[in-house]
């Protein structure tokens, strides 16, 4: 017997595509994944082709491969890569340690990003002086900067945002905002995608169940009731 | 609106229903029947078996779950919990912590697959339960066989107090007669005095499970879904604290044993041209 329900006459439409075209050839945005972007472009490409909807001049891949690899060095010290490396320890699947990486990163970059918004706004108009918070204040922030700086390409050298001392994160966003990347969530979700290897592969070098040599009273906790 | 053309795949489904004024949950009326009448470890119960707990099953269950409650931030799925926590949030650090339990070597799958192994010496040993000189033997033909026994292992101390507890528990509730806690009774010593490792909480777990008649393929699901309270309680504790230490350990509590630092071949050879290193400009030159 079939039960009444009151969403039964909610029209069954259809689930809207707005990236990839499901049907044979596979299409993004329109490409033919096979026949076309993977002969001639390359990952991060297909990145930005994705999440803009256009594929990136040589200006915005060139920044957006050296904002991802600036960005991707995430190390176990990293309340996310090291969750990684418990969920490896714990013989967790295979899809578990992905997940638990791929959303320890993303809570991870959520948190760093947390005036990413504001800094956006700046890079849209670079008029007034960048605040501090994202200026390179100590030596080491300042080591950092200038080594990025060095290495950034060319496209990337007259970018306003140097011209006001700014961290190593700052640059980067600055980087994939040249790219065509203005909205605070797609940011995020370009430091998690950056992170994902270097995380992964410190898990995957774990043993499993190597309880033995993990240091579990790292850090230590007291308990106390109050 | 209209009705849409291509006909929609119907899947039949008996988890639940939405219905006018009255809702139906894995069999049952959810006001009529469940509401006021349900506790929440029987509803745990019915989504994981499909079927409502009689009390002697419930009270298990409520033992299982507070014997278990061992959740200290040090215990790895929880640390885990922590660490991810210590990012703010609550609900996807609880829920990260619980998926790892998923087939792992600990926890409720190590319960799963200790029920597996008390089935098999349960078969095994068919009427010879009380034949000490048969279970001996038994159990050695086992050990033989299997370098590793689930079931067994007490990680930092000699015994495992959780065991202990829920043993009392099961005493008092008169269940330690029924048959698989009587096979744990017959075979753990032989195990123990063995292999020299002692039982844990997960072989007193099953059994106890197995005599309540809930199938191995399903202790799993159902012992994790009893833990869910610790990964919650771990979440909410990391995410209140504004500095957390867990979101970046300081360098000095971190070794490193990787790869000595080195160059790659392109800066090299950026290196010797006297060229500044662009690993984008190099990689790809015809793209930048």
């Amino acid at each position: 017997m079939q039960r009444p329900s009151p969403i039964d006459d909610v029209v069954a439409s259809k689930l809207c595509a707005r990236v990839v075209d499901p049907g044979d050839p596979r299409r993004i945005h329109g490409y033919d994944v096979d026949a076309d972007l993977a002969a001639h472009y390359g990952f991060t490409d297909l990145v930005l082709l994705s999440l803009t909807g256009e594929l990136p001049t040589a200006e915005a891949r060139a920044a957006t491969d050296c904002a991802m690899i600036a960005v991707s060095a995430a190390s176990v010290a990293d309340a996310s890569v090291h969750a990684a490396v418990l969920a490896r320890l714990c013989g967790a699947r295979a899809s578990a340690l992905t997940t638990v990486a791929a959303a320890g990163l993303a809570e991870q970059s959520t948190f760093e990003l947390r005036s990413g918004r504001e800094l956006l706004s700046w890079l849209d108009e670079p008029r007034s002086p960048l605040r501090e918070h994202f200026c390179a204040r100590s030596d080491e922030e300042r080591r950092r900067a200038s080594a990025l700086t060095a290495s950034l390409p060319g496209c990337c050298k007259s970018m306003p945002i140097l011209e006001h001392h700014p961290n190593h994160d700052a640059i980067v966003v600055a980087l994939f905002h040249s790219a065509g990347i203005r909205r605070l969530d797609k940011l995020e979700a370009l430091f998690t995608l950056a992170r994902l290897p270097c995380a992964l592969a410190e898990a995957f070098a774990e043993k499993q169940t190597n309880f033995g040599r993990y240091p579990i009273n790292l850090p230590r906790f007291r308990y106390a009731e109050e | 609106m209209r009705k849409s053309e291509p006909k929609v795949p119907e899947i039949v489904t008996r988890c639940a229903h939405w219905g006018v004024e009255e809702h139906r949950y894995q069999g049952h009326a959810v006001f009529a029947e469940l509401l006021g009448a349900e506790s929440v470890g029987g509803l745990t119960a019915l989504s994981v078996l499909g079927r409502r707990a009689n009390e002697e099953l419930l009270h298990v269950l409520d033992d299982i779950g507070v014997a278990l409650s061992l959740a200290d931030p040090r215990i790895w799925p929880l640390k885990l919990t922590q660490l991810i926590a210590s990012y703010g949030a609550t609900m996807l650090p609880a829920a990260l912590g619980w998926l790892t339990l998923e087939d792992a070597r600990i926890g409720p799958w190590a319960c799963q697959r200790t029920a597996d192994l008390l089935v098999d010496f349960s078969k095994r040993l068919g009427d010879d339960l009380h034949d000490p000189e048969r279970v001996a033997a038994v159990v050695q033909d086992y050990l033989r066989q299997h370098q590793f026994v689930w079931g067994f292992g007490t990680p930092y101390r000699q015994r495992d107090e959780r065991l202990v507890a829920f043993t009392r528990a099961i005493e008092q509730r008169g269940r330690h007669r029924l048959r698989f806690w009587g096979c744990v009774c017959a075979v753990a010593p032989v195990v123990e005095a063995q292999r020299k490792t002692a039982p844990n909480v997960s072989l007193g777990v099953s059994a106890a499970l197995l005599d309540a008649g809930v199938a191995p393929t399903k202790i799993g699901p159902l012992v994790a879904s009893l833990m869910h309270h610790m990964f919650v309680a771990n979440a909410l504790d990391s995410a209140a604290r504004v500095e957390n230490p867990m979101r970046v350990l300081q360098s000095e509590h971190v070794v490193f044993k990787g790869r000595s630092p080195r160059l790659s071949p392109r800066r090299s050879a950026a290196a010797g041209s006297g060229m500044v290193a662009n690993v984008s400009g190099e990689a790809n030159p015809e793209r930048v």
